[in-house]
């Protein structure tokens, strides 16, 4: 009883806190104090016209942006300047970015392997072992000895989510995941994507595609010149949007 | 509205005049007028060049003054009386020959592939060669040709310490191959008190052997110095970033022979007047840090050309700063830049024969002068200088199809 306990607490706990998240680059105001929270498990979508914020904010969260002011909790981490720090969220927080960016030079198995045996020490064969099950996971295990240039852009992503997943994060953030892809190639990285979601994994997904939000989210937050402008759940968000803003983007976008 | 054909047309074949050889000849020979005169004339003034050519080198040119330069084209000054003497000294290259053959034997085990066998039969094959000249046992003794043919047994005895012993790993392979290098320079100059290894001082060094030691010292140690200024150029702290470039910016803007002079004149001001002096030593530093300084900007150049994604997702993976630079980056920007890089070291390979500006007989050096106090053979400076041309061709012709094969197994352009 009491571990059940302790794991349902768990689950409710916010694992990333933003709070009044304020980004410049140069004199361009690009977060505007940011504040929101996501619970561990959460599947949380963010729309938003392009230049609204969405990638910077994600980008904060493993601090691949530095933010200026206010304070961002992932974990119960604080990221600041201290490079233990990043560096331990980092291993707790995956990313897929749009641009695939898997290593070249790496075949598709060495891509997986490699944070996990230089950053997480396991050994060569346990690393081996886990990317299989992912690339089996993702549905590519045949494509384990190749390099990624041999691959299709949705084989690719499927890559990248699995070179991810491999060093067991607590939350995955996808910027614009399917962006860069086929039409009928973003259905098969949508669907890992939503697998992952029904896994119980803590999701931040940057993404223009309405119906995964629809779907699969528990709430999507609406972004606006460097500000959230309205939060809700999909089904509350795209039917009935509160927000001026927010009724203007949706009625370009459906 | 035009209308279609219900099904999709069936596949032709080309038409005949753009296949086979008549395709080909038409498509890059004379697909019009203009291309038509320009592959005529260029074919007439390929076929006057090979005629004047060949009757040049079969004909009218006078060889003898190569087989006459003999040893000292590859050894220089180094086994004469001055140099050592009471002792013949000539067994000391020689044994370092074939540690190379048998460094290359065992590149070759390790590697296993065909480019690493030919090459390592060819230093070998070339080597032992030399053992059969039609000199006679006076010029050329039997101990001379017999160290010479055993370069043939090394090249499978250090494929077999590859193969068959601990030695065989990559990190291994290459301590030996330093190791041969400093046992080399050892060997050559010589140990004071030990009776068969007497000093040889290094202004006797000379030929070509002078430039493979420069050569190899050179282009050894200007990759890591290379990447290290690379990436102090890169660096976010000033202070390193700013020595590198005043580094590179210094070495890159002053020309090699004025570096080489000062290296000779200013140089051993620095340092106390009774201090051993070695002028090989200052100049292998010079012409090292010379090319590094053109190293670190070929390999800033790679490193630029990367997509800032490939650092982005390995920080985002978690892997520390040094680790990213070290497995993600460097390994890709160094891919990239293989054909400058390799440029640079045909270029610091040609650099060397500049050491007789500081008074080294490098082998161009070692020919010029062999036609100035043997004015008999003036008449044939032609000669000598083509197979001086010849012979650096064959070593930076060989550092190019090595490259070519490295850029092929690395999948260059492809991946």
């Amino acid at each position: 009883m009491e571990i059940e306990e302790r794991n349902i607490q768990q689950e409710t706990e916010d694992i990333i806190i933003c709070r009044d998240v304020h980004k410049w680059y140069g004199n361009f105001h690009a977060l505007k104090g940011v504040s929101t929270t996501v619970k561990s498990g959460e599947v949380v979508v963010i729309l938003g016209p392009s230049g609204s914020g969405k990638s910077t904010l994600i980008r904060t969260i493993n601090r691949l942006e530095q933010h200026q002011r206010g304070e961002i909790i992932v974990d119960g981490i604080e990221l600041s300047g201290d490079v233990r720090n990043i560096d331990a969220i980092r291993r707790e927080v995956g990313m897929v970015f749009q641009s695939f960016n898997l290593f070249p030079h790496l075949s598709v198995m060495q891509n997986i392997t490699l944070a996990p045996t230089k950053v997480r020490h396991w050994s060569k064969a346990q690393a081996e072992e886990v990317a299989m099950e992912l690339l089996t996971r993702v549905g590519i295990p045949e494509q384990a000895a190749k390099f990624p240039a041999e691959l299709s852009g949705g084989q690719q992503q499927r890559v990248a989510i699995a070179r991810a997943l491999a060093m067991q994060p607590k939350i995955m953030l996808f910027d614009e995941p399917t962006s860069a892809l086929d039409p009928e190639m973003i259905k098969e990285v949508l669907d890992v994507m939503r697998e992952l979601a029904s896994s119980g994994m803590t999701m931040l997904t940057v993404t223009h595609e309405t119906g995964f939000a629809r779907e699969v989210a528990d709430r999507v937050i609406m972004m606006d010149e460097g500000n959230i402008v309205e939060e809700a759940p999909p089904g509350e968000f795209f039917t009935n949007p509160k927000n001026e803003r927010a009724q203007l983007f949706l009625s370009q976008i459906l | 509205m035009a209308s279609r054909p219900s099904s999709p047309p069936e596949a032709m074949l080309p038409p005949r005049s753009e296949v086979g050889v008549i395709g080909w000849l038409h498509a890059n020979l004379f697909s019009n007028w203009f291309n038509t005169v320009l592959t005529l004339v260029s074919g007439a003034v390929l076929v006057l060049c090979l005629w004047f050519g060949l009757k040049w080198i079969f004909l009218i040119a006078d060889w003898t003054v190569i087989a006459e330069l003999g040893g000292r084209f590859l050894l220089g000054r180094y086994n004469t009386e001055a140099a050592c003497s009471g002792q013949n000294c000539f067994w000391r290259p020689q044994a370092a020959l074939i540690m190379v053959s048998l460094l290359m034997g065992a590149a070759w085990g390790l590697q296993g592939n065909r480019v690493a066998r030919t090459l390592a039969w060819l230093v070998a094959g070339v080597s032992a060669a030399f053992a059969f000249l039609p000199y006679n046992l006076e010029t050329m003794g039997l101990d001379v040709r017999v160290l010479l043919l055993l370069n043939l047994p090394a090249v499978p005895l250090g494929w077999a310490l590859a193969r068959y012993t601990p030695l065989g790993t990559g990190t291994r392979i290459t301590m030996l191959g330093v190791a041969i290098f400093f046992l080399t320079l050892m060997l050559m100059r010589g140990l004071p008190g030990i009776a068969f290894l007497q000093p040889v001082s290094v202004v006797y060094w000379g030929g070509l052997a002078l430039n493979l030691i420069l050569a190899v010292g050179g282009i050894t140690l200007s990759l890591p110095i290379g990447v290290s200024l690379a990436l102090g150029r890169r660096s976010n702290l000033p202070v390193v970033k700013v020595l590198c470039v005043f580094f590179i910016e210094v070495f890159r803007g002053v020309p090699l022979i004025a570096l080489l002079f000062m290296s000779q004149t200013l140089v051993p001001l620095a340092f106390p007047e009774d201090m051993p002096q070695n002028s090989l030593f200052r100049a292998g530093v010079v012409i090292t840090l010379f090319s590094s300084a053109y190293m670190a900007e070929n390999i800033r150049g790679g490193l630029q050309a990367l997509h800032p994604g490939q650092a982005e997702a390995a920080r985002a993976l978690g892997l520390p700063g040094w680790q990213t630079t070290m497995l993600i980056s460097l390994p890709q920007a160094i891919r990239n830049v293989i054909p400058a890089i390799v440029g640079q070291f045909i270029g610091l390979f040609k650099d060397t024969s500049l050491v007789y500006i500081i008074g080294m007989l490098d082998v161009v050096a070692i020919g010029r002068s062999f036609i100035q106090s043997n004015p008999e053979y003036l008449a044939n400076a032609r000669e000598l200088f083509v197979f001086l041309a010849l012979v650096f061709w064959v070593f930076t012709y060989g550092m190019s199809y090595v490259s070519g094969k490295v850029e092929e197994h690395l999948g260059v352009g492809r991946r």
